[in-house]
């Protein structure tokens, strides 16, 4: 390599750190903000503590949104991946015109600007009464996910071999075993890459939040947002803190998941672009 | 009908998914307030007070005074909120929309309150009100009155409002020289919003705006801006803490009445109006006054010399100083002059 | 032709996730747009007067009738508070209805026949046809004003469409804005995205996961957990204003939040990861040989980078910048958490109306124009980047 193309290749390398570290610092410089003793979100921290965390565990507040969001996560999560596993094997299996189609209909909510979703639920909520209840909060949640667990169990299927299924009713298999013992094997980890996009989705979702829920419902995201209004301590950096824990947790999950699904059947993956 | 449907098998999802606790049927009473300072104190002198003397539970919780999540409560018929502080202007649209209950005068003794403390839906809890303030330990010879606020030259830094039209362009107009008695016929006029607005655009760039109650106090303690016109309980409160650093300047002072309404709907509207009534009582009011300088809109604590001594800060005092607040005007063109204004900070 | 058992299973499997979506997605988005063009408080409140104002030709006053329907109506609605929305609908009209219709409820009592000289003799503007046009204009089942007020323009009394007044046109700006900082957020983006995607994938696989670990933790972090980090980054005395002033870059704190910068520095966080990671594998996918045949022809690196490799990539550059203008089009929580009030977009003033004002047909119409104006966005993208699907990048 000549002495200009180094060059360029030192430039193109400091400024890929620079651009690293800009995207990582927010999120690690909320760690020591949270340990914090002290009363204000400033750098350097007076000393470390737990009160902030201590505020967080013993406040009501934050403990009601943390029970709200493991309850929806985990229901809109059951619920998207059902859902979205059974239409995938339909769109799968069926043999039609206009699959195309349903795909783009059935993924529509990721398209539309979150807020027009969020005031059109609120809205048609508001005539059923689905505002103001987890209920509600789980319907949108569905909705909002369930195009991920679609996408990613139709590619996870697109690298199924259909004989396998062939090759299991000639041996004698009811179509329910074959299913069972050959199909959803296979599918799995897209299955569970699937209901982790769902429950991430639904955990980190706020704008609906903001509309459908009621004091009652309200999530950790939505908590957070409530205290970044009214008065900023630095029991949102702890919050903030545990929600960073909690991405982590489910991205080392998808990369789990991801591997396995690689090595089983090389499927697809919706994480990076086809 | 579909979501009926699906809304029965969802909420089973939810239910297996982490055993939830079905909806508190017979819940508490659940009282809401703007929070701070007043709602710590309302907490202990007000609401637990009245738990204890009649063995009701009673639950308090905060909101920002927006009236969409009671609309919305109001119209699933899933009312939460019981007791609920608002004010004036939305106290009536709300009673108009029929958001709140009518007041049930019949618990709740309408003789008790001040001149204007009662409407058809609510009740009068205190009054609040604005003025401007700053720390005169560090400004020594500040601006006394708004039209001085608006002297950039003399006085520099920044400004906070309140991000509302309501007081802010009240504010304007008298900045801009318009005597008190004639703000709201002037405001009513396109001529005098127009005056108020380009008023407004002369310090535009100085103004950060506030939301939440309790940022004026922090604005102007941590410096961020010189002059602030915030909520005058806090600044009393803010007083009394240490330094005496905000003097109230009461010849700017804005001021309305807060009230207590019931919720549509809600399950306990019965035991609303008694706690309401228990809770305008001069009684638990005057115990509220010996920690927290409010001025109740219930005449006889209102009254009180012994209170009124003891609370300097406290607002019937200064009435007479500032300007009321009109609520007729701001149900006629609040919804209206939001808008205006919201357009206006988005240019 | 008989539907085949494989596609009746089929229609099974896809029925709940239709059903779903269609109920409480679809249904939704036509309550909407419903509720941006319904007009129902006219009817609803006054249908007597609706009733005695069907025949009424428009001109001079209406019959006797309505104008003992509209007392009568006015003073019922207003006593099983009703009133509200019928007053907040015409006050939208025209500024000053609230109290002509307020004050006419409370005077029921004094009024008698003939109604209308004492309705007159009460307030002079009920002897106004004009009003009484705007009322029968208003009794019908759909308005063109909410949409019409999001495009500035409005309508006279007499029903034609004009210009709205200069203090009420906010809405084009606001549009023209929400597309301005989408525009710079979308460049930023990619100006700064692709060197980053290119030296990632020149790099060992080694060093390239580490690199795309800390693209994708970040893309897994919630957008409103990385907006309250720059929220708490930017405050005046925050830790950025903190570090500059300890390099003695300034003296003074600077003031970052609620302003322009903030909410570019914020959305360009949250929207980098989109163009890198398809960017990423398009670059990681591209057959070097393309690169060497070029070298070997004696074609110099710009010429290289300009003709050959630029070309290959732009479909990752089209997806990504697509992406990223897509979502900033309809961002709310960051600019609404970092920026000041003039920083704010479309989806802001939704917010707005429904939840401040609760003027729930200006949120729908400007909703409606939001999801017409990323109808056509979509339009675009799958016109330029063949197969385009926002499933390309998911969270």
């Amino acid at each position: 390599m000549n002495p200009q193309g180094r060059g360029l290749a030192l430039f193109l390398r400091t400024f890929t750190a620079i651009v690293l570290v800009f995207l990582m610092a927010p999120i690690v410089v909320v760690f020591p903000l949270s340990f914090s003793s002290g009363e204000l979100l400033t750098l350097p921290t007076p000393g470390y503590s737990l009160r902030w965390y201590d505020d967080f565990f013993s406040s009501s507040k934050w403990l009601l949104a943390t029970r709200n969001s493991f309850v929806v996560g985990i229901a809109t999560a059951i619920l998207a991946t059902t859902l979205g596993t059974l239409a995938a094997l339909g769109i799968f299996l069926g043999r039609f015109r206009g699959k195309a189609f349903i795909v783009a209909l059935m993924s529509t909510p990721m398209v539309v600007p979150v807020v027009v979703t969020a005031i059109a639920m609120y809205f048609a909520f508001s005539f059923v009464g689905l505002n103001n209840t987890l209920t509600g909060l789980v319907v949108a949640h569905t909705v909002l996910s369930v195009p991920y667990v679609l996408i990613t169990v139709l590619a996870t299927l697109q690298t199924f071999d259909r004989n396998l299924l062939k090759a299991a009713a000639t041996l004698g298999a009811p179509p329910h075993v074959a299913f069972r013992r050959v199909l959803l094997p296979l599918i799995a980890p897209g299955v569970a890459t699937g209901a982790l996009f769902a429950f991430a989705t639904s955990f980190d979702e706020l704008v609906v939040a903001i509309f459908v829920a009621g004091p009652q419902q309200f999530t950790l995201p939505r908590q957070m947002y409530a205290g970044l209004r009214e008065f900023l301590s630095p029991t949102i950096a702890s919050a903030a803190v545990l929600l960073i824990v909690c991405s982590l947790a489910l991205l080392a999950a998808n990369e789990y998941f991801r591997a396995r699904g690689k090595a089983r059947t090389a499927a697809a993956d919706p994480a990076e672009p086809n | 009908m579909q979501s009926k449907l699906a809304s029965t098998v969802l909420a089973l999802a939810a239910a297996a998914a982490l055993a939830a606790p079905g909806a508190a049927s017979a819940r508490d009473l659940m009282i809401v307030g703007f929070g701070g300072g007043f709602q710590d104190n309302a907490r202990k002198h007000l609401f637990q007070a009245y738990e204890k003397a009649t063995g009701v539970k009673v639950k308090d919780d905060v909101y920002n005074g927006e009236m969409a999540k009671v609309y919305s409560m109001v119209k699933a018929g899933d009312v939460t909120y019981d007791v609920i502080m608002v004010e004036a202007p939305e106290l009536v649209r709300g009673c108009e929309d029929g958001i709140f209950e009518k007041m049930d005068f019949s618990v709740v003794k309408k003789e008790k309150f001040i001149n204007g403390g009662t409407s058809l839906c609510g009740a009068g809890s205190v009054l609040w009100g604005v003025s401007l303030f700053y720390d005169q330990t560090k400004i020594k010879d500040g601006p006394t009155t708004y039209a001085q606020l608006w002297d950039v030259n003399r006085f520099p830094g920044k400004r906070s409002f309140r991000f509302t039209p309501k007081t802010t362009l009240e504010i304007a107009l008298l900045a801009d020289g318009v005597p008190a008695a004639d703000v709201y016929k002037v405001l009513a006029t396109p001529a005098g919003q127009q005056r108020a607005f380009a008023k407004l655009d002369k310090i535009k760039p100085h103004i950060v705006w506030w939301k939440s109650g309790a940022q004026p106090v922090q604005l102007v303690g941590s410096g961020e801006v010189a002059y602030a016109v915030g909520f005058t309980g806090r600044v009393v409160r803010a007083n009394a803490e240490g330094g005496n650093k905000y003097p109230l300047l009461w010849k700017t002072l804005l001021y309305s009445v807060d009230y207590w309404a019931v919720v549509k709907g809600s399950p306990n509207a019965k035991e609303g109006f008694k706690m309401i009534d228990w809770i305008t009582d001069s009684k638990p009011l005057l115990a509220l006054a010996e920690d927290w300088a409010v001025s109740p809109a219930n005449k006889e604590a209102a009254a009180n010399p012994k209170i009124r001594e003891k609370n300097p800060g406290m607002l019937s005092s200064h009435v007479d100083e500032g300007l009321f607040i009109n609520t007729e005007f701001w149900v006629q063109h609040g919804e209206d002059l939001e808008a205006k204004f919201n357009a206006w900070a988005a240019k | 032709m008989a539907i085949s058992r494989n596609n009746l299973l089929a229609a099974g499997l896809i029925a709940p996730l239709f059903v779903v979506v269609v109920a409480s997605f679809i249904v939704p988005l036509l309550v909407t747009l419903y509720t941006a063009i319904g007009n129902p408080e006219v009817r609803q409140t006054l249908p007597l007067t609706t009733g005695a104002l069907r025949d009424w030709n428009g001109e001079g006053l209406p019959p006797e009738a309505a104008f003992a329907a509209v007392i009568a109506e006015l003073a019922q609605a207003q006593e099983g508070q009703a009133i509200g929305q019928l007053s907040r609908r015409l006050n939208f009209e025209q500024t000053g209805l609230r109290t002509l219709l307020l004050k006419t409820a409370r005077a029921k009592e004094t009024l008698a026949a003939p109604y209308r000289e004492s309705l007159v003799a009460l307030d002079t503007r009920w002897g106004d046809t004009e009003l009484w046009q705007l009322l029968k204009r208003n009794t019908g089942t759909l308005t063109p004003l909410f949409l019409l007020r999001s495009l500035d323009l409005t309508l006279t009394p007499a029903g034609s469409v004009a210009q709205a007044p200069k203090e009420d046109a906010v809405f084009l700006p606001l549009f023209a804005r929400t597309f301005v900082i989408s525009f710079w957020v979308t460049v930023l983006c990619v100006v700064i995205g692709y060197p980053v995607a290119y030296t990632l994938s020149t790099l060992s696989q080694r060093a390239a996961n580490i690199g795309m670990a800390l693209v994708l933790v970040p893309f897994w972090t919630s957008i409103l957990v990385r907006t309250t980090a720059w929220f708490i980054l930017l405050q005046r005395e925050g830790p950025v204003n903190a570090l500059l002033r300890g390099l003695s870059i300034v003296d003074e704190p600077v003031t970052m939040i609620f302003t322009r910068f903030a909410v570019y520095v914020a959305m360009v966080h949250v929207l980098l990861p989109f163009v890198v990671l398809p960017l990423y594998s398009v670059m990681k996918g591209l057959d070097p040989v393309y690169l060497r045949a070029a070298a070997s022809l004696g074609a110099p690196p710009w010429q290289r980078f300009l003709r050959v490799y630029l070309p290959m990539t732009m479909p990752g550059v089209a997806a990504g910048g697509l992406m990223v203008f897509m979502l900033s089009v309809g961002f709310y929580i960051t600019p609404a958490l970092v920026g000041g009030p003039n920083d704010q977009m479309v989806s802001y003033f939704i917010a707005f109306f429904t939840n401040q004002t609760i003027n729930w047909g200006m949120a729908a119409a400007l909703a409606c124009l939001l999801l017409l104006m990323t109808g056509i966005l979509v339009g675009v993208a799958r016109l330029v980047v063949p197969g385009f699907r926002l499933g390309s990048v998911s969270p």
